[in-house]
């Protein structure tokens, strides 16, 4: 695992009165002990990857609690797993990102939510929006509305959001429904504190067992029992949710002297609001507003009754809302015409935009655009704008002086990183055969549609690849190639993609990335791990499963041998076997090579042991600045530097402290014909008596041969 | 309504420089003081290499004093709204300004000064560097007060990391709420690398507070006294780089190679209309970078020198007890091959390897152990051949291409200036090896071909934009695509086989 969280999970032991710190991750989790869950599971993935490594780290508390812990196969499994809340007391949580873990799970979502729910079930969404998201950008609001699944989104701060976590279950208890619970990404990782509460063994776990099995043909999602369901849904389970929201007031208003005017707001972006106030002089640094806030805390159901009395005796409101399509608007503009309150005029996506992420500025600027344009009484809209300039003209002026704009960085392959050679090979390939269709997948490896390489057609979800593979190729001459990671291999990949390509005999090429773990995340454990924690079972291969499953063309390549990499992918290309063709490229992640190794030779240095340290470089008196070798590769440790010769004014490549010695380079300059500036440098580290006496032998001998200085 | 307000700060940092180690610090500093503190960052995948932030806010008032307030804090950084701007390296100070989040009033920006290429930079043909002296400018008109330095260097000289020496810079600087021994707590508490870290802080406390300066970078090399025969026979302002000239083809073969030279320069020099000679210097720089074109003699010679081995011994970083051995990536082939034969064998040879599709095949894989006195001895050997060189076919190939380009930038320096200059100019697209260089040679004859011999238009000053527009066309992609866009037709050396093995 890329992070431990070895020492953060001993705060999950605090009891009454202590203070937590940490993570809002940590957080959550010390609030699902405190709310006495049964069993804990889910699926990495940003921003609630460290949830899942969490949970891990914690098994020794959990098996104290007797709660059950479970990373599922996907976000599905881990929606399915919540069918133990269906007819049992049990509390139950379990995590992943959204959309994309959402729109995996809501097939068993559905179900749940259709069956209800007796012991409290929640999910916690990392919703990847906005800066730093990794995935298409989607709300999770629309599953709660289709599936009417409670949807709360806490004002970001630690007390609220494990306040929301307690809460969730009782909500979902006093309606029958599964609760969902969504953090941004910036509140998943929000260090702050909390008073900590006794965790709470539950009545039944894995220390208390259940007494029996309980049927009830209620709860079955087939007919009739499923229209029943639907209508028990709307008339039973969604007042019940209402009123407990009501009572237990999970939605909190914020008075103001301003009342002509008032803002909604989502609870996640509560703080973002508050700021943008404090910097146009309307509220201090501890939330007191001039402006009447309501802050939603549960974002779905909407409470009529709320919005109603908040917005009736005013004449503007705005509503913050982040993402689109606006069903918080809208559904605020319908409960008010319902209940003919019509003198207030709504503001929202006009004053701020319809799409992306409601960034501090932007907030900014939609609050000061709602003043300006709904002109209460008591506010200067000219001072407001004033300040809005006041903030923003620094901006305006760094465009004017960097012209242009600076180069963008956006992330990639890590040095080292074993996936890149195979997109060296690939791109290699492509010289000799044309350029070829690649359908990529989800995983470090979507970095190759990046510059340098830019490989990689269409991406159409996790374990994907090869399923959105199979029309495509049949409509080229040529075959075409897939790409899959041994995560989304797991996943879905095995069945969608493999066993249906075999089924149907498609004749393509697919590369599996094996680096051992699902790396992109984190560098979680999957079934095909080299190395396994002790809960986990071993040797899962890959190659097995797939010869199980009667794939006759299969070869193993090692990712760092170009040449060899790009020969396969020619003989996939070429051959005359008609099948699927899978490559199963492999290559330990060099993050957790690195991490594995890196200890064991500060040791071996340490105790006087050899150790051989491998570095490349390049000659800069050979080099002739033409970056050949960096489109081939995009490693962070080859880069550039100013030319030493006075001659010459383009830069040289070079290769700068980090490299870990994974050879690439010189084997693209091998198989791409580069060039001959590139040197393996072995650096003999507490040589041996005999490496010292070779060395010196050597240099004298060729000292003796070599050119005298001129 | 209070005033008082939260100190705010924001990190950029790249994947792996320990920003997120460095706000643990801060925070933990901060609640040791019993300030309200909070942090957020945006982990996921921009810890793979890409640019990330880290943003904090401080309350500094404590809490004893607030009787149990709770100040909100802002999970994102507001424009106009940044007290302390900390960017590990150049670029990412840009970004934070070109976002809004350094202003006159308000910012402290705290930043190292050293680059780390992006892709988009590193990938360029030529020259994709952004310009630094833009982002120190800006950093100088935005920011309150501007803390610029190498900071990688200085985590370096003291065994740490860079996150260390931003620390102390941000305490040295007078902006940070909590004081500098609290600070040093901090990083105690936080254990590993502890003593590396403290000395690293200590560093650029010093720096940023001015009680100590930063080292100056070094000062460029001093011009030696030119050339006999090109002081004799060259204006001064074009002595240096013809001197430079000289001096390097004296290495590559000999005097009278560097006769050769001048007496080629001397004819650009009896028309050269430019101010302050240019055409002159420039043609003589190129001039000497092509006549000492790299062939394997050249590279076996550069490999097997005393000096070279001394700079690999000092970028690998190897302590004065470590051997290294140096083991070189070559594939010399047809080509290679071809170029140290005489001139009517080695055309034959490759006419043959061409026709017979061998121009890529008979490449062989060496890696050769040129620390060992058997590798040594092989490259040295291939050095020896320095004396035939001139009797090779490919020096005769060299030569009559630069023949043929010095005619043309002769002959349009006559017509004008600028045109020979951008004739001269198109030297810089011949460089590399292998593939690299034979498309560099192609596009450049491309030119030559389309824009110099055979214009399209009679205005001499038009054709020389034509010409320039080329050049950085041919720059702009590895596979001559925008080139063939801008001449209007293919510039190819060799179309691609297709792999076709389904029938419909």
């Amino acid at each position: 695992m890329e992070r431990s969280f070895a020492v953060e999970v001993e705060m999950l032991k605090l009891g009454d009165g202590e203070i937590f710190r940490g993570e809002g991750i940590l957080a959550v989790t010390k609030a699902l002990l405190q709310s006495g869950v049964s069993y804990v599971g889910g699926y990495q993935g940003a921003p609630v990857s460290h949830l899942m490594d969490v949970l891990n780290d914690a098994r020794d508390i959990m098996d104290e609690l007797g709660i059950h812990v479970e990373t599922n196969a996907s976000e599905a499994g881990a929606a399915a797993m919540l069918g133990a809340s269906i007819n049992y007391p049990l509390r139950g949580a379990v995590t992943f990102k959204s959309t994309v873990g959402t729109n995996v799970a809501s097939d068993a979502l559905s179900n749940l939510a259709s069956a209800g729910v007796k012991g409290g079930a929640l999910i916690v969404l990392g919703e990847d929006y906005g800066e730093g998201a990794s995935i298409i950008q989607e709300r999770s609001h629309a599953f709660a509305m289709k599936s009417q699944i409670w949807l709360l989104d806490p004002r970001p701060n630690l007390p609220k959001i494990v306040e929301m976590v307690e809460r969730s279950f009782e909500l979902s208890e006093a309606s029958n429904t599964p609760v969902m619970l969504e953090l941004r990404i910036r509140a998943c990782h929000v260090r702050g504190n909390f008073t900590a509460k006794n965790n709470r063994a539950a009545p039944f776990s894995r220390r208390r067992f259940l007494d029996r099995p309980e049927f009830d043909f209620g709860r079955i999602s087939l007919p009739p029992s499923t229209y029943a369901q639907e209508k028990h849904k709307i008339e039973v389970r969604w007042p019940a949710a209402v009123s407990f929201i009501r009572a237990r007031n999970l939605n909190e208003f914020f008075p103001g002297d301003m009342e002509e005017t008032g803002i909604l707001c989502q609870g996640g972006l509560y703080n973002a609001t508050v700021r943008a106030l404090q910097q146009l002089g309307l509220a201090d640094a501890f939330g007191a507003s001039r402006i009447p806030i309501y802050c939603m805390n549960v974002t779905y159901p909407m409470v009529p009754q709320e919005i109603v009395a908040f917005c009736a005796e005013k004449r503007a409101v705005l509503i913050v809302e982040e993402g689109q399509p606006a069903y918080i608007e809208e559904a605020v503009l319908a409960a008010l015409r319902r209940h003919e309150v019509n003198a207030v005029k709504v503001y929202g996506k006009g004053m701020l935009p319809l799409a992306g992420e409601y960034t501090g500025e932007v907030v900014l600027t939609g609050v000061t655009k709602f003043f300006e344009h709904a002109a209460p009484r008591g506010i200067d809209a000219g001072s407001i704008r004033a300040a809005h300039e006041s903030h923003t003209g620094a901006k305006k002026r760094a465009a004017q002086l960097l012209g242009g704009g600076v180069p963008a960085r956006p992330p990639g392959f890590c040095t080292g990183c074993p996936e890149r050679p195979v997109f060296s090979a690939m791109k290699l390939a492509e010289r000799e055969s044309g350029a070829y269709h690649v359908s990529a997948d989800i995983g470090c490896h979507t970095f190759a549609t990046l510059p340098p390489f830019n490989i990689g057609h269409t991406v159409l979800g996790y374990g994907l690849g090869l399923a959105s593979n199979s029309a495509v190729n049949t409509m080229f001459g040529a075959r075409t190639v897939t790409i899959m990671g041994d995560g989304g291999f797991w996943h879905n990949g095995l069945t969608s993609g493999v066993a249906n390509a075999v089924f149907n005999k498609d004749d393509g090429i697919l590369v599996i990335m094996k680096n051992g773990y699902s790396s992109a995340t984190g560098t979680q454990e999957l079934p095909s791990s080299p190395h396994h924690s002790a809960h986990k079972a071993s040797d899962m291969g890959i190659e097995r499963t797939i010869k199980g499953l009667g794939v006759k063309w299969l070869k193993t390549v090692d990712n760092y041998r170009v040449e060899e990499v790009r020969r396969t992918l020619k003989e996939a290309m070429t051959s005359a076997y008609k099948g699927l063709k899978v490559i199963i490229a492999d290559g330990e992640c060099q993050l957790e090579r690195q991490r594995r190794l890196r200890p064991l030779i500060a040791q071996q240095l340490g105790t006087g042991k050899r150790v051989v340290r491998v570095r490349y470089g390049v000659d800069e008196d050979t080099c002739t600045g033409d970056h050949s070798c960096i489109r081939l590769s995009g490693c962070p440790t080859l880069t550039i530097k100013d030319n030493p010769d006075p001659l010459r004014r383009d830069p040289v490549a070079t290769v700068i402290d980090g490299c870990v010695g994974c050879g690439l380079c010189g084997e693209n300059a091998h198989a791409a014909v580069l060039c001959p500036s590139f040197y393996r440098a072995e650096v003999l580290q507490n040589p041996s008596r005999w490496d010292t006496w070779l060395h010196q032998l050597r240099r004298a001998i060729t000292g003796w041969l070599a050119p005298r200085a001129a | 309504m209070s005033d008082a307000r939260p100190i705010t700060i924001l990190i950029a940092a790249l994947g792996g420089e320990g920003g997120g180690v460095l706000a643990d610090w801060i925070i933990d500093a901060a609640e040791h003081a019993d300030l309200p503190a909070q942090a957020t960052s945006i982990p996921g995948v921009a810890q793979r290499t890409g640019a990330t932030t880290y943003y904090l806010e401080i309350f500094p008032l404590h809490r004893a004093v607030l009787g149990g307030r709770e100040p909100v804090m802002s999970l994102t950084p507001n424009p106009g709204n940044v007290d302390i701007m900390v960017a590990s390296e150049l670029v990412e100070a840009g970004r934070a300004m070109q976002n809004g989040y350094v202003s006159p009033g308000r910012t402290t920006l705290i930043a190292s000064t050293h680059r780390i290429y992006a892709t988009a930079e590193k990938m360029r043909m030529g020259d994709g560097r952004f310009d630094s002296s833009k982002v120190l400018e800006a950093a100088h008109e935005l920011a309150k007060q501007a803390f610029l330095f190498d900071m990688r260097a200085v985590a370096l000289a003291h065994g740490t990391v860079i996150n260390a020496v931003l620390f102390g810079a941000m305490a040295g600087s007078g902006a940070l709420p909590v004081a500098r021994a609290a600070c040093e707590e901090a990083i105690r508490r936080a254990g590993k690398g502890a003593e590396a870290s403290l000395r690293g802080f200590d560093a650029g406390f010093r720096l940023a507070s001015g009680a100590l300066k930063e080292d100056a970078p070094d000062a460029p090399p001093v011009a030696g006294k030119p050339d006999a025969r090109v002081a004799a026979e060259f204006p001064a302002d074009v002595q240096e780089v013809l001197s430079l000239g000289v001096t390097r083809l004296i290495d590559y073969q000999d005097e009278h190679y560097a006769g050769l030279y001048l007496e080629r320069l001397k004819r650009v020099l009896a028309i050269d209309g430019t101010p302050a000679h240019r055409l002159t210097a420039e043609t003589g720089r190129h001039l000497a970078l092509w006549m000492s074109y790299e062939d394997v003699i050249r590279v076996a010679d550069l490999k097997t020198r005393p000096e070279r081995f001394e700079r690999v011994r000092k970028e690998v970083r190897a302590k004065p007890d470590e051997p290294v051995v140096v083991i070189d990536y070559l594939k010399p082939g047809a080509e290679e091959f071809s170029s140290i034969l005489p001139p009517a064998l080695g055309a034959k040879f490759l006419a043959w390897a061409e026709r017979t599709g061998r121009l890529r095949s008979l490449n062989i894989g060496l890696h050769i152990n040129t620390s060992s006195v058997l590798g040594y001895l092989t490259m040295r050997s291939l050095a020896w051949l320095k004396p035939w060189r001139p009797r090779s076919y490919r020096y005769a190939l060299e030569q009559s291409l630069i023949e043929r380009w010095l005619d043309e930038v002769c002959a349009a320096a006559k017509r004008e200036p600028q045109l020979a200059l951008e004739i001269a100019e198109c030297v810089r697209l011949i460089k590399g090896y292998g593939e690299t260089h034979r498309r560099g040679v192609a596009n450049f004859l491309a030119i030559l071909d389309a824009l110099v011999v055979n214009p399209a238009t009679d205005d001499p000053r038009e054709q020389a934009r034509t010409v320039a527009r080329a050049r950085d066309a041919a720059l702009a992609d590895p596979d001559g695509d925008a080139l063939a866009a801008d001449l209007g037709r293919p510039v190819s050396l060799s179309k691609p086989v297709i792999w076709l093995s389904k029938s419909p």
